[in-house]
């Protein structure tokens, strides 16, 4: 052996057999040639056996070699793999798809936004317009109810829905001073609701 | 035209953080109601109430917010118009007293700059969960040279006496003239008291 280490080269025989590294294989080697120079005034059969051990041997370097190898690659395969998943994560949590004032949508949520918010506001708008023709109206209602207009127009309330008014009721409240809303958007119901005279 | 039931409209705008009762205190003030439950207005909302100041008519179309940031972009489109607008907190809730500062810097922004202005330190019936003194509402109301009640749209404390208080600072620096021609237009008809006095009573 060209180089021994600490210890006594026949501990190797001792080591469990996985962890065996080609050092041992040649401690083990030294011992049994050592061994087999002691009896080697055998002659020829004790020649031929040395030989077969010592192919066995070299055998036995070259399986425990190849296994430290694997070993060793998977290792590095393992700690390579490791970065990868933490490179992933951070790139998953900071900048990945999303940016940091994104939002994700559960598209199968029947729950989940999906108007913008000028059609909100223009839902708004129209609601609080119906709301103040709404208000309108039964302020009118209440002025026939309780006989401050003329009786002769009362038949006009019943009917005119469609027709111009010959009512002399003002055209319907605006709110729109308020809003940015153009004024010739009008719905269905807007236009029902229009009192005013052409 | 049918004959018009009121002499001035004043547009009112209601803001502050979601939760803090606005649309309970225009609750209380229109409809003399109070609901516990809490439902988050959506968007803006409004409400009309007839009263009459110094022998006038005056009809008031007040303009209730979302307090949601959400809804930010909707609301304060709706500044500009107000006349006069209520800031309100609420003296259990730290924080919406902290806002008070962003809300008005929301009206530098977005409102007329002659807005009449009023700070209400609302839920005062809740003096076991006060974490904002009294004195501080008053302090900060003080700085910016605004108004401030405590309110309570649950007890019925100073509700109506911030609307009419708002209304009648707005009407002394209103113009004294008949009304104008374009006001005849928006609305006619019996006036709202008609309207409550068969729905409600």
């Amino acid at each position: 052996m060209e180089k021994l280490r600490d210890g006594c080269p026949s501990e190797a025989f001792e080591k469990d057999a996985f962890e065996l590294t080609v050092e041992d294989v040649y401690d083990i080697s030294y011992v049994i040639g050592r061994d087999l120079l002691k009896i080697s005034k055998g002659g020829q059969q004790v020649s031929e056996l040395q030989f077969k051990i010592v192919r066995v041997l070299e055998m036995f370097e070259a399986l425990v070699n190849k296994s430290n190898l694997s070993m060793e690659e998977l290792k590095m395969e393992r700690d390579n793999l490791k970065r990868e998943l933490d490179r992933v994560i951070a790139e998953g949590s900071s900048n990945d798809v999303m940016g940091p004032n994104k939002m994700v949508v559960d598209l199968t949520d029947p729950n989940r936004p999906r108007f913008t918010m000028d059609e909100l506001k223009e839902v708004l708008q129209e609601r609080n317009q119906l709301k103040a023709q709404l208000l309108v109206a039964q302020e009118e209602l209440q002025l026939y109810k309780s006989g401050s207009l003329p009786a002769s127009d009362q038949t006009m309330v019943e009917v005119d829905l469609e027709s111009p008014s010959t009512l002399d009721a003002s055209p319907p409240v605006s709110i729109e001073e308020t809003k940015d809303e153009p004024r010739d958007e009008k719905t269905t119901i807007k236009k029902l609701f229009t009192f005013r005279r052409k | 035209m049918a004959k018009k039931t009121y002499d001035l409209l004043f547009k009112l705008l209601l803001i502050g953080d979601s939760g803090v009762g606005k649309t309970c205190v225009l609750f209380r003030f229109s409809d003399d109601a109070f609901n516990t439950t809490f439902i988050s207005t959506i968007g803006i909302d409004f409400k009309i109430k007839t009263v009459e100041l110094q022998g006038k008519k005056i009809k008031l179309q007040i303009w209730d917010t979302a307090g949601q940031e959400r809804f930010h972009t909707i609301t304060t489109s709706y500044y500009r118009g107000a006349m006069g607008i209520m800031l309100v907190y609420d003296i259990s809730n730290a924080k919406s007293f902290e806002n008070i500062s962003k809300w008005l810097r929301n009206i530098d922004e977005h409102a007329n700059e002659d807005v009449e202005r009023m700070l209400l330190g609302n839920k005062c019936d809740m003096e076991d969960k006060r974490v904002v003194p009294k004195a501080k509402g008053e302090q900060i109301a003080r700085e910016h040279g605004i108004r401030f009640f405590e309110t309570s749209a649950k007890a019925n404390i100073n509700i109506e006496k911030a609307f009419l208080t708002l209304a009648e600072d707005i009407l002394r620096k209103t113009p004294v003239k008949e009304p104008n021609s374009e006001n005849v237009d928006i609305s006619s008809g019996g006036g709202v008291t008609g309207w409550k006095t068969k729905c409600c009573s």
